[in-house]
């Protein structure tokens, strides 16, 4: 193993979103995308990856409206409804994160949807916050 | 994932100490402990069950989750060790969030079963309703609320990456309890009555216990409501749902608490007072909230481990403990283990078994809801508990069948998970 160099990833990555770009890097061994961005990858142990980019698009396998407790007062400024879940990006991904245009009006909709194994597409929503862009995610209809 | 090895040496439970669960800020005689009294005591206690004195102790390990913001302090092993008699011994501190007192127990095993130290005492506290004063002695402290807490929950989250996707405090209330739902089928309001059937249950074994946070039940609170019973007071508008499924009798009671245990090889343990427990592996998994269902995936892969080392199948089990600062973990960690049939434990819990007097005891203290939640020491609590269960002196709250094998689930802290698998030595 050769010393790697010493690279600030996560400021990399914030920078794309403030391009409207989603980093990841991939795995030199076993090529699968390590997400978000790290050194090293955690699906096969090995120690080296390299930047690549995402296309952004996915869907959505679990989610939960929140209540006043889990409720996120910045996301109350955007003025528009969402819940918590995981997304899947097509490039095979899952993480959590926030998904607009969930309410209790679509809820049972979309979980009939997800439980009946359908595709419920979601496209990224790059949002402002306090100095930083983040990565949230829209439905897509 | 990971793989055990054996100790080199079998380790034993002689002795647990336990302070009361409560608001120390609240009553006048209490108001004005310290870290040094709180842990001192509890330190002392175990020494007392286990029959012996400070001197025969060899080296000790402190856990506190948060002793930056609750105590004022950096390195809080040193501020303590002079209060229970080990000026100059070796001590570690430790924090990992509301998984420390589980770290504690497997941190303090491994040091004996190294051979490095033959008796050692393992502790936790948190005094959690207050916050120390700066520039004032460890006895004056002010409140500290649940409102004024939340917001640094986020704290516990990664900083990279997680608190700026909000993946953590969003997801993680509701997500097992959502996910759980969605698998077996059940409806918001068959989720409602267990979790509801969950907090009734622990609220009774709660106020049975002599160290619980409360001396009333929800009977006791439907009768003082003109309500027919406690299932009608936690389904009332007095007990709000928070988030889409917790109602707020769902969360931790923050409290005031420290307890510690002292262990020491098998073969030595024999000469103390008590039959010794056997802590035959301990079971890990560290798992950021990011990912999806964390909790669940962790609580697999920790038990997983310790099954695969020890043989013991969940069959065995014949009690259980889940670190449940969010109520549903009580019955979905067990069903995860196999401690509960899967898909079975929440029709298990509107029956009333998985309580103290129930055939699957879970959390016979009452758990974090309703013992309390003093977070670096909570679990350590539960082995105090679990060890009297297993010894019969348990009290009001004792079940059934005295335990032999008991696993108790470690949680916190973004998270950190770890399952313990304890066995009475014949």
């Amino acid at each position: 193993m050769t010393i790697m160099q010493i690279e600030a990833i996560s400021k990399k990555f914030y920078d794309g979103l403030e391009e409207g770009r989603i980093y990841a890097r991939r795995c030199l061994e076993c090529g699968v995308i390590e997400f978000p961005p790290h050194y090293a990858c955690n699906t096969c142990g090995y120690h080296a990856t390299e930047w690549v980019e995402l296309s952004g698009k996915g869907e959505i396998t679990s989610f939960v409206l929140h209540g006043i407790m889990n409720a996120r007062p910045y996301l109350d400024d955007v003025s528009r409804k969402y819940a918590f879940g995981a997304v899947k990006l097509d490039e095979g991904v899952e993480f959590n994160t926030v998904i607009f245009g969930i309410s209790k009006k679509n809820e049972q909709e979309l979980k009939e949807r997800i439980r009946a194994g359908k595709r419920v597409g979601v496209r990224p929503c790059i949002t402002q916050r306090d100095g930083f862009k983040t990565l949230y995610f829209e439905l897509d209809e | 994932m990971g793989k055990l090895g054996q100790y080199a040496r079998s380790v034993s439970i002689i002795g647990v100490g336990c302070t009361r669960f409560n608001n120390n800020l609240a009553e006048p005689e209490r108001r004005y402990l310290g870290e040094g009294e709180m842990f001192g005591y509890a330190a002392l206690a175990a020494m007392e069950d286990a029959g012996i004195e400070p001197r025969d102790v060899d080296y000790f390990y402190h856990g506190a989750a948060n002793p930056f913001q609750h105590s004022d302090c950096i390195n809080p092993a040193l501020g303590v060790a002079e209060w229970f008699g080990m000026r100059g011994k070796g001590a570690i501190h430790h924090s990992e969030a509301c998984c420390t007192p589980y770290v504690a127990l497997e941190l303090a095993v491994q040091a004996v079963a190294s051979g490095a130290h033959d008796v050692v005492l393992t502790g936790g506290i948190e005094l959690s309703n207050g916050v120390g004063l700066p520039g004032k002695p460890a006895c004056f402290r002010r409140e500290f609320s649940f409102e004024e807490m939340l917001p640094g929950i986020d704290r516990i989250y990664d900083r990279s990456y997680t608190r700026a996707f909000d993946g953590g405090i969003g997801v993680i209330f509701d997500d097992w309890i959502n996910e759980y739902a969605e698998s077996h089928g059940m409806s918001d309001d068959e989720v409602d009555r267990t979790l509801n059937a969950l907090a009734y249950h622990c609220r009774r074994a709660a106020k049975l216990n002599p160290r619980g946070f409360y001396d009333v039940d929800f009977d006791d609170l439907a009768a003082q409501n003109d309500m027919k019973d406690g299932m009608e007071y936690l389904s009332s508008a007095l007990n709000p749902k928070v988030t889409h499924h917790l109602r707020s009798t769902g969360f931790e009671t923050k409290a005031d608490g420290a307890a510690a245990l002292i262990v020491c090889p098998t073969d030595m343990a024999k000469q103390f007072k008590h039959a010794p427990i056997e802590v035959l592996g301990t079971g890990a998994c560290t798992l950021d909230v990011m990912n999806p269902h964390n909790e669940r995936r962790a609580t697999h892969e920790a038990a997983r481990q310790v099954y695969e080392l020890t043989g013991v199948s969940p069959s065995d089990l014949d009690i259980f403990y889940a670190n449940d600062f969010l109520i549903p973990s009580h019955m979905c960690a067990a069903e995860e283990v196999g401690y509960l049939p899967k898909g079975e434990g929440w029709k298990l819990v509107i029956e009333g078994q998985t309580a103290f007097d129930g055939d699957y005891p879970i959390n016979t203290n009452g758990g974090r809801c309703h013992f309390g939640h003093a977070h670096g020491a909570s679990g350590l609590a539960d082995m105090f508990e679990c060890v009297h269960q297993m010894r019969g002196t348990a009290g009001k709250t004792q079940v059934k069948k005295q335990p032999k094998t008991a696993m108790i689930r470690g949680f916190g802290g973004s998270q950190n998970v770890r399952c313990t698998i304890l066995r009475t030595v014949e």
